[in-house]
């Protein structure tokens, strides 16, 4: 059996329970014992099996849970468990079930073309209402209103997608979810403010939910609740299990009247986030053209005023692979991969808006001063002058 | 008293397997019961909660006490002991549509109105009907009144609360979550509702 960890968790690991890793490498060392053979034939039959299927998560599932009730049997009979507690029979499992999962991630995690149809709408869906919506919307309290305690629960709803192993995954929507209690467990405390459980709880995970924008949200979680050790997924662990799915959820039927918001004020700002969004995301070519399009046609098109900030946030959101995969690389690449990725991302969406300015500023433009704030500035050089310059030859 | 806390062995909880048909786990002596709470926002659910799962003075219980999910252990007088496990659902009209997902596989539900709110009570009339049609069977119902302290607004009378339960098949009580009056009777009687799983 191939005993290197398959997957190396990245460095925040999940900091919750009993040590991940040590219990994960205890797995694997008594899996070298030659006395374990028949279990690590079984495990790898297992694996291999799973080779001769197309993708078929329901069912996927079931045979999953199904070998890990008969191996935790296994277990409880083999000499070398023998007289284990429960707990340690319970370490084995989810050492066992970190191996297994880890090597059928591939074949296991968003492979419907459904799925990865749901993750993108969801994403989409909230990149949209990211840029108008606000905590008043729905109806949070002002005292719940804490930016510090948000950014550290929307950090670990991110951090989901890093991690392969169903518990892991878990382990971080638990961590959020325990951040916001917290913060609600303070206020009831400090600020008096009566508290209200479910009813403050719920809104501010979705406000978290669509802040983070967790990539693949619904892949994960239909992840975690087929691959997870059924007997795993109980109390707690459930509970937040199921209020992130009524998050995303909530967040998929959302419209006007799930929220505090004017209807036409809602559509509005939906209109307007669907062109911004769609400046963002197209090559620079075809919004150049389209530009271009209206120019021949005397109509100036509508005016963008966002400022670079958005716009930046906006390009960051539509990149899902920002987060994913990096498990398959080692901790240190991870980190490193992961930051320069992220800024040439940034680049590359200045880029896109440094050429659309120097495009609209275009002498020919001259009419539209006047017409929104970035395009009330005086036109620029042309970017060949800019490139003579450059070269050296000036004017 | 009767209701003093202990912890059940977690270990052995486990060895029982788990039902998720009724969302408890069993051996004979150790239940493990998930309990949801509905009813309108406002109404007092996790204040009720909270003075359950705090009411309860033994130092040796390990309790979770969450903004929105708490457990609490109670024991019986026949030496059987109950781990309530307890989901809030947050009661805004908003979030109606979400329920289905928290009380699929409770064994218990526990519908919560204000007294002084009739608009509260047909809210928790609404949630008895979903609940028939959509929760399990055999699921353990209370309709609770809760805000009693409160008499002379009161605008439920008691007697349509234990007609409604009635006609139900449902237990009633009201409490308050302010005085704590009722509180732990509440939870000893959804206790000694529970089918009990029959020794194997």
């Amino acid at each position: 059996m191939d005993t290197t960890p398959p997957s190396p968790s990245p460095s925040s690991s999940p900091s919750l329970a009993s040590p991940t890793s040590m219990e994960f490498y205890d797995f694997l060392d008594r899996m070298r014992n030659p006395a374990s053979l028949d279990l690590v034939r079984s495990i790898k039959s297992f694996i291999v099996s799973f080779s001769f299927y197309p993708p078929n998560p329901e069912n996927d599932g079931k045979k999953v849970q199904d070998f890990f009730m008969t191996m935790e049997g296994a277990l409880r009979d083999h000499p070398l468990w023998a007289g284990a507690s429960d707990n340690e029979i319970d370490c084995a499992m989810e050492g066992l079930e970190k191996y297994v999962m880890t090597k059928l991630f591939s074949r296991t995690f968003a492979c419907s073309p459904e799925d990865t149809k749901v993750d993108r709408e969801i994403a989409e869906k909230i990149s949209l209402l990211q840029t108008f919506l606000r905590p008043e919307h729905l109806d949070i309290p002002a005292v719940l209103r804490n930016e510090a305690s948000w950014l550290l629960a929307e950090k670990e709803l991110q951090k989901m997608n890093s991690f392969k192993a169903p518990r892991e995954k878990l382990l971080c929507i638990m961590n959020c979810c325990r951040v916001i209690n917290n913060l609600l467990l303070n206020a009831s405390m400090s600020e008096n403010h009566v508290l209200a459980g479910a009813d403050d709880f719920l809104p501010v995970l979705i406000y978290v939910t669509i802040k983070a924008n967790p990539p693949e949200l619904h892949s994960n979680l239909k992840f975690i609740q087929l691959y997870r050790r059924q007997a795993k997924l109980v109390s707690e662990a459930a509970y937040y299990l199921t209020n992130l799915i009524s998050a995303k959820s909530f967040i998929a039927d959302l419209n006007a009247r799930s929220l505090s918001i004017n209807e036409i004020e809602f559509e509005e700002n939906m209109q307007a986030a669907r062109g911004a969004n769609k400046l963002a995301h197209n090559e620079p070519d075809p919004a150049v053209e389209e530009m271009a399009a209206r120019r021949r046609q005397g109509n100036p098109g509508p005016s963008f005023t966002m400022n670079d900030k958005e716009r930046i946030m906006k390009g960051r959101s539509t990149y899902p692979f920002m987060e994913a995969k990096a498990g398959e690389l080692t901790v240190g690449d991870v980190e490193r991969l992961l930051s320069i990725y992220k800024d040439v991302v940034d680049k590359f969406t200045h880029l896109s808006e440094a050429f659309r300015q120097l495009t609209l500023s275009k002498p020919e433009f001259h009419h539209l001063e006047g017409t929104g704030g970035s395009f009330a500035q005086p036109p620029q050089p042309s970017l060949r002058k800019d490139k003579e310059s450059i070269d050296g030859r000036g004017e | 008293m009767g209701c003093s806390s202990s912890l059940p062995d977690r270990a052995s909880g486990r060895l029982g397997g788990l039902n998720s048909e009724n969302g408890a786990v069993n051996d004979a002596k150790n239940l493990r019961v998930k309990l949801v709470l509905l009813g309108d926002s406002g109404v007092g659910k996790s204040c009720i909660v909270l003075r359950f799962v705090r009411g309860q003075f033994d130092p040796t219980s390990k309790v979770t006490i969450g903004a929105s999910f708490l457990s609490q252990t109670i024991a019986l007088q026949d030496s059987t002991t109950v781990k309530f496990e307890i989901w809030d659902t947050a009661g805004q009209e908003r979030y109606a549509a979400l329920a289905p997902l928290y009380y699929r596989g409770a064994a218990v539900a526990v519908v919560v109105y204000d007294i002084t709110s009739p608009e509260s009570f047909q809210k928790a009339q609404y949630w008895v009907k979903e609940l028939q049609k959509h929760g399990s069977p055999d699921m353990v119902m209370a309709l609770v009144g809760n805000k009693a302290d409160l008499q002379e607004n009161r605008e439920v009378t008691v007697q349509d609360g234990i007609d409604y339960a009635e006609k139900n098949g449902m237990f009633f009580i009201e409490t308050s979550a302010k005085t704590a009056d009722n509180i732990n009777q509440l939870f000893e009687e959804i206790a000694k509702r529970l089918p009990r799983p029959t020794p194997s």
